[in-house]
């Protein structure tokens, strides 16, 4: 529904005309992020400032139109889709890394700053900022903030909200708050943690100070291949059973060895059912002692052909492999579905051999690559779009192997969030009670229900998910 | 405390959040008690009709140890879940003052912490799902049994030191650590003030970062490091300090003074702060975390003036224990925070009436 042009024209005087975009064509650009389903927003609005965002919010909330903050629309669960209409709150032109502070180890960032330009803005002080999603070189630390964002060397290191320190938010009555800071321990409620991960649902983030860390002096990758993902899973529980907690530790199944190899030449081994990707860092002595640990474990748990990278340039050549690896499989299919669950580290063959049942089921190639020593699963379901009502049979094969990630304890996502993607399947995990204490929250601080409405909430008005009653499991608050 | 205070001690968490909904619907006020090891933190409360004791509920859920995640009832103690993890070589890796008999519930209401945290963070940090009973009789669960989960909002972040204001405790879900190869305790020798602060920055820029710093007001520092056993061999032969007695750490968490305030700063920033209590007083610091604990000797005037340097460099000074004239003459918190307002509209949605602790929050 096209915006009254009085509202419009507020928006121009928030922000500049040349920064309210409000086409038909020009939206467009603007309907989908990286998942599946996409929606048209009314308008796309540019602010370049706190303030401007705040005067877009204020005109939101007296005109009760929905707001939604989007960063590079690379997220993976629909948060920056406008499924309500209204507007876009495009962060991209607040990108400037306000300060880097070497004594501190922070930084002060605009939301619209690229996740590795960060990391290479800090690299002259020896710091690095350590959540690395795969989309690093295009995804923003606003959205990382927003979604709680992980990505391979949060083994380690932890997720987004171990290392925000602070933020600037707009609520949704267009004031302005720093939540937390420097110093620990602060006094009263932790906003920051609740904000971070909220998904634009609570709030618009507008300034972002993180934690920097010293680049470790030493860093060793290995890459090791094993027959079957079974032995691979084993050894990956074997691993962290001895006490070993590796920076990363990634596993790719054969599809997606056989696609990456093709394409990057990085010398992975094409005849193994699985590979791992292990690094470890610190100092020399640490590397080198954990590193022979690990070498040791894997060759117990059948892993054979291990290769150390021997040069910074052989080791970046290893994780391009897994970096791009979902950009390789354009070679299997042209479209693809990147699914995230989290399940107990040890139930990683379980859920595996499920997710390959449900493949066939649905006569779907699917390619794993993930996170294995989070038991952070990422099955990607590859498709062609040009196939008749081939979508349809993708949604219900990624629901089934969600389904099948809760039944085995586990979690509905360990990076993208829920947003629209999974709103419906929230209680299969939460019961009414659950959802209704994250509802307080919601109507708490998001007052007038214009912040990214129709996300994270299961939805009365929308499709109700295909597997339910189907199972009549009953899994929520199985863990208890 | 009135002598009319009841004691409860329910056995479940669904006869703890009945307790606690009867307790709402009469109008009492009920005030959560774990291991009673921070009886005194905050302003005395205004009112306290119930003790509501979780010692009862001190069951180990669930332990995996190939998952490497635990999953406890609120009451049990500290002691006893390591006891539990430590048979699988595995530990939380907590070690807060005033130890022992911290229950995990009481620690996660207070976010008490110890020098550990330089290394492992808080338990805000590694605590992956929460089970909190509200006052309309209802059992909320969030998070989940899985190390990284994003789905739904993180309320655990919210619990946590908040006192119990939007919730008691009564189970929780931790990530867990496996027991350092190594462990290594050194200290400096002992000099004057300036040269125990450079020792304590030299420990900290060590390219293998120390687990835990301590320094004390008299100028002691004693280091402690985790690792591969090379790589704190050399850490240890690099700094140059005497090796110490381990037990040193056990000691160390029974510290406790009877008026007792907790400076937080930018960790930069600490030092400024504690120069000022003058060298008669009585302190120990985390200085790579920002934290320091000052065993009172002085006045309300005195704690006010520090606590306006804390305030001044952005952090707090916060009473964890003391005279409750003192407390309520001081104030227990200081200076509310700016989001003050936000933060009574998620109390009020999850405690409209005040029944948990009225008057010893900030909130």
């Amino acid at each position: 529904m096209p915006l009254p042009t009085s509202v419009l024209e507020e928006l121009r005087r928030a922000v500049g005309r040349e920064h309210v975009i409000n086409s038909t064509n020009d939206l467009r650009i603007f309907e989908r992020d990286a998942s599946i389903e996409g929606a048209m927003p009314d308008a796309v609005v540019l602010p370049a400032t706190t303030s401007e965002v705040s005067a877009v919010i204020k005109v939101a909330a007296k005109n009760r139109i929905p707001v939604v903050p989007r960063g590079a629309g690379t997220g993976l669960s629909g948060g920056a889709v406008t499924i309500r209409g209204g507007i876009a709150l495009q962060v991209t032109r607040m990108r400037k890394i306000l300060e880097i502070d070497p004594v501190t180890q922070t930084a002060l960032v605009e939301p619209g700053v690229v996740n590795q330009e960060l990391s290479l803005a800090a690299a002259s002080q020896k710091l690095f900022y350590a959540p690395d999603p795969s989309s690093q070189k295009a995804c923003t630390i606003g959205g990382n903030a927003a979604e709680n964002s992980g990505g391979p060397h949060c083994l380690y290191y932890g997720v987004t909200t171990d290392h925000v320190v602070g933020m600037e938010v707009v609520l949704a009555d267009g004031s302005v708050h720093w939540v937390s800071g420097d110093a620990p321990d602060r006094v009263g409620l932790d906003l920051c943690g609740v904000l971070v991960g909220s998904e634009g649902t609570l709030c618009a983030i507008t300034k972002i100070k993180v934690r920097l860390l010293r680049t470790p002096p030493s860093v060793a990758t290995l890459l090791a291949a094993f027959p079957t993902i079974d032995a691979a899973s084993q050894a990956v529980s074997a691993v962290i059973g001895q006490g070993i907690v590796p920076a990363a530790l990634e596993m790719m199944d054969s599809v997606t060895v056989g696609a990456v190899e093709a394409h990057y030449h990085a010398g992975y081994p094409t005849d193994a059912g699985a590979v791992l990707l292990v690094e470890v860092d610190g100092i020399a002595e640490s590397t080198r002692e954990l590193m022979a640990a690990v070498r040791k474990v894997l060759a117990a748990n059948q892993g054979y052909a291990l290769r150390e990278a021997q040069s910074p340039a052989e080791r970046d050549l290893l994780w391009a492999g897994r970096k791009g690896a979902i950009g390789a499989l354009g070679r299997i299919k042209p479209n693809y579905y990147l699914h995230d669950g989290v399940v107990p580290r040890s139930r990683l063959p379980q859920i595996l051999s499920a997710v390959g049942v449900i493949g066939v089921h649905y006569k779907l190639p699917v390619a794993n690559v993930f996170h294995a020593g989070d038991g952070h699963l990422h099955p990607n379901i590859l498709f062609d779009l040009r196939d008749r009502d081939v979508l349809p049979q993708v949604e219900s094969a990624g629901e089934e192997m969600l389904r099948a990630v809760v039944e085995l304890g586990g979690a509905l996502s360990g990076e993208h969030g829920i947003g629209l993607e999974k709103s419906a399947f929230m209680p299969w995990v939460y019961s009414p009670d659950d959802l209704d204490a994250m509802r307080r929250v919601k109507d708490a601080l998001d007052t007038n229900g214009i912040m990214n409405p129709g996300k994270v909430f299961p939805d009365p008005e929308r499709k109700v998910p295909h597997l339910a009653g189907r199972s009549g499991l009953a899994i929520e608050a199985k863990w208890w | 405390m009135t002598a009319k205070t009841a004691v409860e001690k329910p056995a479940t968490a669904e006869e703890l959040v009945k307790l606690l909904h009867e307790a709402a619907e009469a109008g009492f006020a009920v005030r959560p008690v774990g291991g009673g090891r921070a009886m005194e933190m905050g302003d005395p409360p205004s009112r306290e009709d119930i003790e509501l004791r979780t010692t009862a509920l001190d069951r180990v859920l669930e332990h995996s140890q190939a998952d490497m995640v635990v999953s406890v009832e609120a009451g049990i103690t500290l002691e006893a879940l390591q006891l539990q993890l430590g048979k699988s070589g595995q530990f939380l890796p907590l070690d807060p003052f005033n130890s022992p008999g911290h229950t995990i519930g009481g620690l996660l209401a207070t976010g008490w912490t110890g020098p550990l945290r330089q290394r492992f963070g808080s338990a805000r940090d590694f605590l992956i799902g929460i089970r909190v009973a509200l006052p309309d009789g209802r059992l909320a669960t969030a998070g989940g049994r899985v190390v990284k989960n994003v789905s739904g909002y993180d309320l655990m972040k919210l619990h946590y030191g908040a006192l119990g204001t939007l919730g008691v405790i009564v189970a929780a879900s931790f990530k867990v650590f496996p027991k350092p190869l190594h462990d290594v305790t050194v200290e400096s020798a002992q000099g004057s003030m300036d040269e125990a602060w450079g020792d304590v920055e030299r420990a900290l820029s060590m390219p293998m970062a120390p687990a835990a710093v301590e320094l004390f007001s008299n100028g002691r520092v004693v280091a402690r490091f985790l690792g591969s056993p090379d790589a704190t061999k050399r850490m240890v032969s690099d700094l140059g300090w005497a090796k110490a007695d381990a037990a040193f750490w056990k000691k160390h968490a029974k510290a406790a003074p009877s008026t007792w305030a907790r400076i937080a700063a930018p960790r930069h920033q600490l030092r400024s702060i504690l120069d000022k209590l003058g060298p008669d007083q009585d302190w120990w610091a985390s200085p790579g975390i920002g934290l320091a604990n000052w065993a009172v000797a002085g006045t309300s005037d005195d704690i006010r003036a520090v606590r306006a340097a804390a305030v001044a460099a952005g952090g707090s000074l916060v009473l964890l224990a003391g005279p409750a004239d003192l407390r309520r003459d001081a104030g227990a918190w200081g200076t509310p925070p700016a989001t003050l307002h936000l933060m009574r509209r998620l109390r009020s949605a999850f405690d409209p009436n005040s029944v948990i602790n009225p008057g010893r929050f900030v909130v």
